[in-house]
């Protein structure tokens, strides 16, 4: 007996044993370097691969910026952080404190008017701001024992990635499986000539170290509208060059009232045009000459700024996909993926605005994530469910919405088998301040028989993100209209009104709230 | 040329006058309780962090400023309104900062030597 466990036996079969829990500790069997490397560090890309370290996976993240043509990068989290919806709720805030200081004054505030905005100041805070995430997220990596790269990324096989740094040092790094995640960058209408010369983008708009000055805002898709909606609410000069529709993809009853609401505010509106050039004046000014698609007429006008919202690109020109095998969708060139975010590569995965038919969002390519790290991780088989996402539009009127447009529900179920209620409401706040509430309004929705299934729920006004989040979730939890009725407002509040939304479209009567 | 130059000072307002004296520096500020004649801090998590954060300076960028900063007795810091808390924004000690960056390790974070690693190295 003794002899089987000899010294040198049992060294053997420590050492095999070592080696064994090496293996574990790559994870990998030896064979790659991670289990998992993630290419692309925003909200998509971070999340899942935090959620993977932290489920005992060895990750890698890449992420690297490609300055924009103005020469703009910035930090570690992707667009969100940096150049989307966080400095872009920032300034949203900056422009809603420029209202309620004039609207301060019918409260009793004695506030010497005209107030003036200073953008050197907002610009600081924001970046400030955005520094300090990108420090946080770049501190939560290290923390959890992801190996970050200030690299950029391309596919050489179905597991090998190459790796360059802007000082041009290269390295290769293999793994199990690869996640994409580089999401997307602001299109260039390159067909106008001086349109690469002397535009921005939105990602040159947040690290601007002095205004912008009066701003032509080419595009009315959400970035359009929000950013001419900011600009003015911080009394800059802002025009908004709309092709053909405001909010392409939302429920245009809505879209329109937005829009209403920023003319309305302030805001120029310029329907039916396209650019045709951008030239710069000795002045410095540049002189944009569009024409009006209507009339097939020339126009021309001069900004400080011209700011090309025209529509995101995905940033897939330099991963080398193709060479690999992932494919990619005909139209937009966007990745395509499978129910469970996998390419047409086995091992590899893309997620957030990278993937094809995937909402442009932030908590989307976050919940994504999470959820794909714990399958990699073999502890859950649960797919990303990519309906009913609620959304809100920062407009400086507010628009929040769940579920389908009432066009889509018209499409999908028939004008005669949906019942929508609806309703103009005045906010509490307005009343005093004695601003406008034509565009504050609520529209839900439903399938026209039994309970009624709530399918849509719009809402344009005040804080409308923070109005809808609760709906949202209960929609998904099978809202009708009989539970929306059924349920007690709170009072005094503009959500109240969502319970209290009797009047239908299809009645024809006045759906003006009256009252309390 | 020395790798760095470490200053030690107690209190705000040698703690700002040393800043303003290097203006365009890339300055590291360690904030911590006030050591007592046998140097010892009357913040514990002080007493952990500093020969974790020392044990790591060897990486600090060429050129660079240590400010090795007693912010002053546990009374002091505990007052809400002191300076370091209403003007520097600091929330703890230990902290450790890189002036006029977003860039801190605060309390906890000081104890792992990856961290101040990666910020005495990282840009």
């Amino acid at each position: 007996m003794a002899a089987l466990y000899s010294r040198s036996r049992l060294k053997l079969l420590l050492r095999s044993a070592l080696h064994l829990s090496n293996r574990t500790l790559t994870g990998s069997g030896g064979k790659f370097d991670y289990d998992l490397l993630v290419i692309g560090g925003g909200s998509g890309g971070l999340a899942c691969s935090k959620e993977a370290a932290q489920l005992g996976q060895k990750v890698a993240v890449l992420d690297y910026v490609e300055p924009s043509v103005r020469g703009t990068k910035w930090g570690l989290g992707g667009t969100c952080v940096n150049v989307g919806c966080i400095p872009k709720k920032l300034m949203h805030q900056a422009a809603l404190l420029g209202s309620a200081v004039k609207d301060a004054q019918k409260y009793g505030w004695q506030i010497p008017q005209p107030v003036s905005h200073d953008w050197a100041t907002l610009a600081e805070s924001v970046q400030n701001y955005v520094k300090s995430l990108n420090w946080g997220h770049r501190v939560q990596l290290q923390d959890r024992k992801v190996k970050y790269m200030n690299m950029k990324g391309s596919l050489v096989d179905d597991h090998t990635v190459r790796c360059l740094s802007s000082r041009g040092k290269e390295m290769t790094v293999t793994a199990r499986n690869i996640l994409i995640a580089t999401g997307g960058r602001p299109k260039y209408p390159t067909h106008v000539p001086g349109a690469l010369e002397f535009g921005i983008s939105s990602d040159d708009l947040f690290w601007l170290k002095e205004t912008p000055g009066k701003t032509l805002v080419v595009g009315a898709s959400y970035v359009g509208l929000e950013c001419a909606g900011f600009l003015t609410g911080i009394g800059l000069e802002a025009t908004v060059m709309v092709r053909s529709i405001a909010l392409r993809g939302f429920d245009q009853q809505m879209s329109r009232l937005v829009t209403d609401y920023m003319q309305g505010y302030g805001t120029r509106f310029c329907w039916d045009c396209v650019p045709k050039k951008v030239e710069k004046l000795p002045s410095g000014l540049l002189q944009v000459t569009w024409t009006d698609s209507r009339t097939g007429q020339d126009h021309q006008d001069t900004f400080n700024s011209v700011l090309w919202a025209v529509g995101r690109a995905p940033e897939t020109g330099t991963l080398n996909l193709q060479q690999v095998g992932v494919e990619l969708d005909g139209d937009t060139r966007k990745v395509m993926v499978a129910d469970d975010e996998r390419t047409s590569v086995p091992n590899i995965y893309a997620i957030g605005d990278i993937a094809q038919g995937r909402p442009e969002l932030t908590p989307t390519a976050i919940h994504a994530g999470k959820l794909l790290a714990r399958r990699l991780a073999g502890l859950s088989s649960q797919l990303m469910d990519y309906s009913n996402v609620p959304t809100t539009v920062f407009t400086p009127l507010e628009y929040g919405c769940v579920g389908l447009s009432e066009e889509e529900a018209e499409r999908r179920y028939g004008k005669d088998k949906i019942e929508v209620y609806h309703a103009f409401y005045k906010p509490l706040e307005f009343t005093v301040a004695e601003r406008d509430s034509s565009q504050c309004y609520i529209k839900v929705v439903c399938e026209r028989d039994g309970d009624q299934k709530v399918v849509g729920l719009h809402f344009t006004g005040l804080n409308a993100g923070e109005v809808t989040q609760g709906f949202a979730l209960s929609l998904r939890c099978g809202l009708s209209y009989a539970q929306l009725r059924d349920s007690v407002g709170i009072h005094p509040t503009c959500a109240e009104e969502l319970t209290k939304i009797y009047i239908t479209k299809r009645s024809g009567l006045d759906a003006t709230v009256t009252g309390c | 040329m020395a790798q760095y130059e470490e200053v030690k000072v107690r209190g705000y307002e040698e703690f700002c006058k040393t800043v303003s004296d290097r203006a365009g520096k890339d300055i590291f500020a360690y904030f911590s309780g006030d050591k007592d004649q046998q140097g010892q801090s009357w913040c514990p998590d002080c007493v952990k962090a500093e020969p974790v954060v020392r044990g790591e300076m060897n990486h600090l960028p060429e050129g660079s400023v240590f400010i090795y900063c007693q912010v002053g007795d546990r009374p002091y810091w505990k007052d809400p309104n002191n300076e370091f808390k209403k003007t520097l924004k600091l929330t703890g000690v230990p902290t450790l900062l890189r002036y006029g960056t977003p860039q801190k390790l605060v309390e906890e974070q000081c104890f792992k030597a990856d961290l101040v690693r990666m910020m005495f190295t990282e840009d």
